[in-house]
C-alpha cells in the first residue's frame, strides 16, 4: 500500500508531526484539567453557579472549531504563534466534558456519605480529598477521556491555521490530491484517538469505586 | 425523677430554625443531662432531625442558642465540636472506598493517633459492637445492613466522644436485627454511659431505649417525660401515640416495667 | 504508609499527561523545504531543494502545498520547515503588517532586518524576478499602437473593455488605486471574471486589458504583453528565500548554496517554468532539473 511506503520513507516527518500533535493535545488537556476540575468542584458545592458555568462551556462547544480558530487569529500575542492559539482553543473545547463530569461525579457521591463525613468533623478539604474526589475520580476520568478524544480530532483541524500536527499531512495531501499523504496523517491520528480512548478507559475501570 | 444535674451536657435555649419561609423549629427549649438517652419522638416534619443537626452544627439556628458542655455552639470551632460528638445516621454513610478499619479509624487518624493505638482501638470497637475481628479488612458492600450499622456505631464511638447523636439509626434494618441492635445498644449504654440524643418515630423504640422521651410536633416541643409517665400521660398527642402503637405496654414490659 | 494502587495509577497518568507537552520535535539531520500551494511557489521550493541536495551532504525533505502565507510563517517559526520561498511585498504587508512604500531595495532591506529582529529568520538574496500585478494587453495591440507603459495606455483606455478578478476589483490597493494613479477610464465598468479565464478572454477579444501576474506562464504562450508600471503603483513582490537563522548556524552551507541562486531567474524565465508545468503538464522535478542544468548550477 502506498501509504505505508510513504510513512516508511518519511518516518522522521510522521514521527515529528505525531509528537507535535501529542504536544497540542497534552498541553490543552492538562490546562483543561487544571481549570475544569476545580471549577467543577466549585459548582458541585455551590449549585447557584452551575447553570451559568455549564451554559458557558456549552456555548463554547457549539462554536465551530475552525470559526473559533479564525476569531482568535487577530488577537495580538495569540495570533503570532499558531500553536499557542490552537492550545487555547483546544483547552476551551476540552472544558465542557471535564467540568460537567467533575460536577456529576461529585454530585453523584452518596449524600449520606457526605453527611456522615461532615458530621464526623472532617474539614471541607478533608471531605473533598479523602471522600468526594476518590469516589468521583472514575467519572471525572471519563470526562477527561472524552476531552482527549475530542482534542485529538480537533488538533487535526488546527493544522489549517498552521499549528502543525498530523493535520498538516492531511491538508497538504488534500492540496496535492495525494491519498498516501492524506492517510499518512489520518491513520496515525485515528490510532492516537483510539489508544487514548482505550488507555484512559482502562484507568477509569480500575478506579471505579466498589 | 432524676436528680437535678450539675449542668446539662446539651442545652437548647429558645431555638428557632426557619428555612424558605417555614418555621421548622420554634421556641425550642430542652436540656439533656449527662449519661441519659434522650429520645426525640415525633412524626416526619416534626423537627426532630433538625434539632439533632443543630447540636453538631450541621445546621445553624435562625435564633436562639445551643450550648454543648456549657459552651455556645456559635463560639466554638465547628470541627472540634463535631469531632467530640459521635454521629450515626439511618443510611449509615460508610465510605465505600475504605475498609471497615479505615472507616472506623478515620477521625482518630485525622487527629493524629499513632498507628498501633488506632489498630488496637479498631479491634476493641469491633468487639464492642459484636463484629468478628476479620471484619476489619472487609469493604462495606460486602456487609449486611445490620453489620454496616454496627460499623457506623463503632465509627461514631472511635474517638470516645461523650455525646452520641443518632438519627433513626435502626430505621432501615429488618425487625429481627433491629431488635438485636436495640438490645445491644442498651447493654452498651449501661457500660459506657454516653449522653445520647436518639431520634425516632417509633414509640416502641422510644419506650425501650429512652430514659426520657421528648415528644415533638410541628416544630414544637409538646412534652418531655420518662417512659412510664409517657404511657400514663393525659397529653392528647402522647395519648394518641400510645393508642397508635397499641402494644406500647409490651415494649415497656421488655424493659422490666409493668 | 502503603500507597493505594489507584492513587499510584492517577499519579502516573498525571505525570504522563504533564510530560507530553515537552515532546518538542526537531530534525537536526534534515533540511525541510516548504512552499505554498501554487505552481510558482513549489517550483521555487523544488529549485531550492535540488540545489541543496546537489551541493551539500544534507538530506532534503519537501513539505510543499502548505495552504498559504500564514501557514508557512507558522511552520517556519515552529521549526517544522527550514526554508521557503516568499515575496517581499507579501512579507511586508501580510506578516509585518506595514504599508508598502519605497522601491524594491528599500522593501527588501526592511523585510530582512525586521525578520531578523523579530522572528529569528533571515532572507537570502532575491531569485531575480518580481511577481506582481501585471496589466496585460494583446501582443499585437502593443506592437500596433507602439505602447510599452501604462501611462501610454491611458490614452487608449476609453476604447477598451477591462477584465479583472474579484479580489483585484475589491482591494483598495487594486483597481481603485490604479485608476486614480493613472487616470484610467474605460468604456464600461470592468468585467469581473474568474482568474483562470482572463487570459483566454483577452486572446479572444472579449476584453482588451486584463489584470494578471507578471510571471504568468500564459503570457509568452498566448503572446500577451505586460505594460510597464512606470508610475510604480504596484509594490514590488520580489521572490526571496526565507530561512531560519538557527538552521543557517547549524548548516552554513545551506545559506551559501541558496545564495548561488541569486538573480538567476528572470521574469521571463519564471513565466516559462510556470507554463511548462501548468500549460504543458510536464513533471515539476524534471523541469527544475533541466533549468538548473541550463544555468550551470548542476552538472
Amino acid at each position: 500500500m502506498n501509504v505505508f511506503r510513504f510513512i516508511q520513507q518519511n518516518h522522521g516527518q510522521v514521527l515529528e508531526l505525531t509528537l507535535e500533535h501529542l504536544r497540542l493535545v497534552g498541553f490543552s488537556t492538562l490546562f483543561a484539567m487544571l481549570i475544569g476540575i476545580p471549577l467543577g468542584i466549585v459548582i458541585a458545592h455551590r449549585p447557584g453557579f452551575n447553570k451559568p458555568v455549564l451554559a458557558s462551556a456549552n456555548i463554547i462547544q457549539t462554536i465551530p472549531s475552525l470559526a473559533l480558530f479564525g476569531f482568535l487569529l487577530p488577537v495580538p500575542w495569540l495570533g503570532e504563534r499558531a500553536d499557542r492559539l490552537a492550545i487555547l482553543a483546544l483547552t476551551l473545547y476540552a472544558l465542557l466534558p471535564i467540568i460537567r463530569n467533575t460536577y456529576t461525579g461529585i454530585r453523584g457521591v452518596d449524600p449520606a456519605v457526605v453527611e456522615a463525613g461532615r458530621g464526623m468533623g472532617l474539614t471541607e478539604s478533608q471531605l473533598l480529598f479523602k471522600v468526594e474526589l476518590p469516589l468521583a475520580v472514575s467519572v471525572i476520568l471519563s470526562g477527561v477521556r472524552v476531552a482527549v478524544v475530542i482534542s485529538v480530532g480537533l488538533a487535526t483541524i488546527a493544522a489549517a491555521i498552521g499549528a502543525g500536527g498530523l493535520g498538516e499531512l492531511i491538508f497538504r495531501g488534500l492540496a496535492m490530491v495525494d491519498d498516501s499523504v492524506i492517510l499518512a496523517g489520518a491513520i496515525p491520528a485515528a490510532i492516537l484517538a483510539l489508544v487514548a480512548d482505550f488507555g484512559v478507559g482502562r484507568l477509569e475501570r480500575r478506579l471505579l469505586p466498589r | 425523677m432524676q436528680p437535678a444535674a450539675a449542668s446539662p451536657v446539651i442545652e437548647f435555649r429558645d431555638v428557632s430554625y426557619r428555612v424558605a419561609g417555614t418555621e421548622v423549629l420554634s421556641g425550642f427549649n430542652l436540656q439533656v443531662q449527662s449519661g441519659e438517652t434522650l429520645v426525640l419522638l415525633g412524626r416526619s416534619g416534626s423537627g426532630k432531625t433538625t434539632s439533632l443537626k443543630l447540636v453538631n452544627r450541621l445546621l445553624s439556628p435562625t435564633s436562639g442558642e445551643i450550648r454543648v458542655k456549657g459552651v455556645s455552639n456559635g463560639k466554638r470551632d465547628v470541627i472540634r465540636l463535631r469531632r467530640s460528638i459521635g454521629y450515626v445516621i439511618q443510611d449509615v454513610g460508610l465510605f465505600p472506598h475504605f475498609t471497615v478499619e479505615r472507616n472506623i479509624s478515620l477521625v482518630p487518624r485525622v487527629e493524629g493517633w499513632p498507628e498501633d493505638r488506632v489498630r488496637a482501638r479498631v479491634q476493641e470497637l469491633l468487639q464492642t459492637v459484636g463484629l468478628a475481628p476479620e471484619t476489619a479488612s472487609r469493604y462495606p458492600h460486602q456487609l449486611s445492613g445490620g453489620q454496616r450499622q454496627r460499623v457506623g456505631v463503632a465509627r461514631a464511638l472511635a474517638a470516645d466522644p461523650e455525646i452520641l447523636l443518632m438519627d433513626e439509626p435502626f430505621g432501615a434494618i429488618d425487625p429481627l436485627t433491629r431488635d438485636e441492635l436495640q438490645r445491644e445498644f442498651l447493654l452498651l449504654q449501661q457500660r459506657l454511659h454516653k449522653t445520647v440524643v436518639f431520634v425516632t418515630h417509633d414509640l416502641r423504640e422510644a419506650l425501650r431505649l429512652g430514659s426520657r422521651i421528648a415528644l415533638m410536633e410541628a416544630g414544637r416541643l409538646v412534652t418531655v417525660l420518662p417512659p412510664r409517665e409517657f404511657l400514663r400521660s393525659n397529653d392528647p398527642l402522647a395519648a394518641a401515640y400510645v393508642r397508635a402503637f397499641g402494644d406500647g405496654r409490651e415494649s415497656a414490659a421488655n424493659r422490666g416495667m409493668s | 504508609m502503603r500507597v493505594p494502587q489507584s492513587r499510584l495509577c492517577v499519579l502516573v497518568f498525571a505525570a504522563v499527561v504533564s510530560l507530553l507537552p515537552s515532546c518538542s520535535p526537531s530534525h537536526h539531520d534534515r533540511i525541510v523545504v516548504g512552499s505554498k500551494n501554487f505552481t510558482e511557489s513549489f517550483l521555487l521550493g523544488e529549485i531550492v531543494a535540488q540545489q541543496i541536495e546537489a551541493h551539500t551532504n544534507l538530506k532534503v525533505e519537501r513539505h510543499f502545498y502548505l495552504a498559504g502565507t500564514y501557514i508557512c510563517q507558522q511552520a517556519i517559526l515552529a521549526g517544522r520547515i527550514d526554508v521557503y520561498p516568499e515575496y517581499t511585498g507579501t512579507a511586508l504587508t501580510a506578516i509585518l503588517k506595514q504599508n508598502a512604500s519605497g522601491d524594491k531595495q528599500d522593501i527588501y532591506r526592511r523585510v530582512k532586518s525586521e525578520y531578523e529582529r523579530r522572528f529569528g529568520l533571515t532572507l537570502g538574496p532575491a531569485f531575480g524576478f518580481n511577481d506582481t500585478f501585471a496589466m496585460e494587453i494583446r501582443g499585437e495591440d502593443a506592437r500596433r499602437l507602439n505602447i510599452t507603459t501604462l501611462s501610454q495606455a491611458t490614452a487608449f483606455a476609453p476604447r477598451w473593455r477591462a477584465g479583472f478578478g474579484y479580489e483585484f476589483m475589491e482591494r483598495p490597493d487594486g483597481y481603485r488605486g490604479l485608476a486614480a494613479t493613472y487616470g484610467l477610464r474605460f468604456a464600461d465598468q470592468p468585467r469581473i471574471m474568474d482568474l483562470g479565464l482572463l487570459a483566454r478572454a483577452l486572446k479572444e477579444h472579449q476584453i482588451d486589458l486584463a489584470a494578471g501576474n507578471t510571471t504568468d506562464g500564459l503570457i509568452p504562450a498566448l503572446d500577451l504583453f505586460v505594460l510597464e508600471d512606470d508610475r510604480h503603483y504596484f509594490p514590488p513582490y520580489e521572490a526571496v528565500p526565507v530561512m531560519r537563522q538557527q538552521t543557517i548556524q547549524q548548516h552554513p552551507e545551506v545559506a551559501q548554496v541558496v545564495a548561488e541562486l541569486a538573480g538567476k531567474i528572470s521574469d521571463q524565465e519564471m513565466q516559462r517554468l510556470n507554463y511548462a508545468v501548468d500549460g504543458q503538464h510536464r513533471d515539476a522535478k524534471e523541469v527544475v532539473h533541466e533549468f538548473l542544468k541550463s544555468k550551470r548550477l548542476l552538472q
